[in-house]
């Protein structure tokens, strides 16, 4: 079967900003969480996939079609929520539903109408006059009821209250269990990474890692509560220090190791949150990239 | 059904590996029983907070040793597990908790002796209760 998303030697530069992908392969049924700071180039990155911005050089391909070919078949094919709906200002939602419902063939009514009304859309109002949140969730409505096979959601939400996200987060694993969906989500949100992603993504200024299958990211770090204070140079796979006994490593078995010989006892240890795992990579992430 | 299943962060075992173990005692102490449905892997993914992918692994395992059986379309449910193979998922386990202790005891310093005469004292104290 042809990969939803498949990205090779694609090179873009704007200005001093450099993005550059060798071999990224999505396959379907994944969820793939793209993480970076702001300012990235996430959005540029699924600007890319989406032929908004056009590559320097390098492949894109949706099901195997260029997404720079004439024909433009692949654009049924995938479903792009960013983070705004520009140009859509004057209208109501229910007035581009009912263009995004012709053009899209396999529009799903019932897919868009519960999830607007489940988030309570006001669908005749016009859009410049809906809240940033409110106009979030109708671009994320509009874009579930086009029902395509791969999602691209861009820091969806951002601007969500509580109830919303939970549903937000239920809704797309039903998607999933429904069929054959591959997703890709930028998102800050620390509950949306860990809720819903098979594979991470970071992107560091424009360097873009490999997938990273989110509990082997996790399983190799270690956080170890000592019983004693080891000496202060660096000790085998140690990456961060805190209260001298408290040692962040990102090379477990060398740790212990060393440990080990060196007759320091572990009192304790476990695998530290993801949270802190992403804060580790964005700041000071080498081991990453390919 | 939610699973009563409590990862722990601080073990060496992989994670797909403590949740195989997890529903296998589940099974052999007939908290689930044939025919109960198991959550799918992407809601269970959800709740416990790990990839699909880590529970497609423990699934798939529990799925080739007879444990669960899953049916395309309907979802996965609990096989009908041999007698002999639940009581011994069950001694198992005990052995697992007993050695645990164990090694806490040691941890400690206790001899062998004391830990005898504390595991008799307890088990007294748990008959008189």
């Amino acid at each position: 079967m042809t990969a939803p998303l498949r990205i090779k030697n694609m090179e873009k530069s704007i200005d001093d900003f450099h993005l550059n992908i060798k071999d990224l392969t999505f396959e379907t049924g994944t969820i793939t969480a793209v993480v970076g700071m702001n300012g990235a180039g996430k959005s540029t990155f699924f600007k890319m996939i989406m032929n908004l911005v056009k590559q320097d050089t390098g492949t894109i391909e949706v099901f195997g079609q260029s997404v720079t070919d004439q024909s433009d078949s692949w654009k049924g094919l995938v479903a792009y929520q960013s983070q705004t709906l520009t140009g859509c200002e004057p209208f109501t939602g229910e007035q581009v539903r009912n263009l995004m419902a012709k053009i899209y063939p396999d529009w799903d009514e019932a897919l868009f109408r519960s999830f607007s009304q489940k988030l309570q859309i006001p669908l005749n109002k016009q859009i410049q006059k809906l809240s940033p949140g409110v106009k979030t969730k109708l671009n994320l409505a509009l874009n579930f009821g086009k029902n395509t096979p791969l999602l691209i959601l861009d820091e969806p939400t951002a601007a969500m209250d509580i109830p919303s996200k939970n549903y937000f987060i239920q809704f797309l694993l039903d998607l999933m269990e429904r069929g054959d969906k591959t997703i890709l989500i930028a998102s800050h949100q620390a509950d949306d990474i860990k809720k819903l992603a098979d594979y991470l993504l970071f992107i560091d200024k424009g360097q873009v890692s490999n997938l990273l299958e989110k509990d082997s990211l996790a399983s190799t770090y270690r956080l170890f509560w000592l019983k004693e204070e080891p000496p202060i140079t660096l000790i085998p796979g140690e990456i961060k220090r805190t209260y001298k006994r408290v040692i962040l490593s990102n090379q477990p078995e060398a740790t212990v190791a060393y440990l080990s010989k060196s007759s320091l006892t572990i009192v304790d240890e476990e695998i530290p949150d993801l949270e802190e795992i992403i804060q580790e990579v964005l700041t000071k992430g080498e081991i990453i990239y390919a | 059904m939610k699973l009563p299943i409590r990862l722990s962060k601080s073990s060496r075992e992989p994670i797909y590996h403590q949740i195989e173990n997890q529903i296998k005692t589940l099974i052999a102490s007939g908290q689930l029983i044939t025919g109960d449905p198991l959550p799918s892997i992407r809601v269970l993914a959800k709740e416990l907070e790990i990839s699909s992918i880590t529970i497609r692994k423990a699934y798939q395992n529990l799925e080739y040793n007879g444990f669960i059986q899953t049916s395309q379309g309907k979802g996965t449910f609990v096989a009908e597990v041999d007698p002999d193979m639940k009581a011994h998922m069950a001694s198992q386990e005990v052995e697992e908790a007993i050695l645990k202790a164990i090694s806490t005891a040691k941890q400690h310093e206790l001899s062998n002796e004391e830990i005898l005469t504390m595991f008799k004292s307890l088990l007294q104290k748990e008959e008189k209760r």
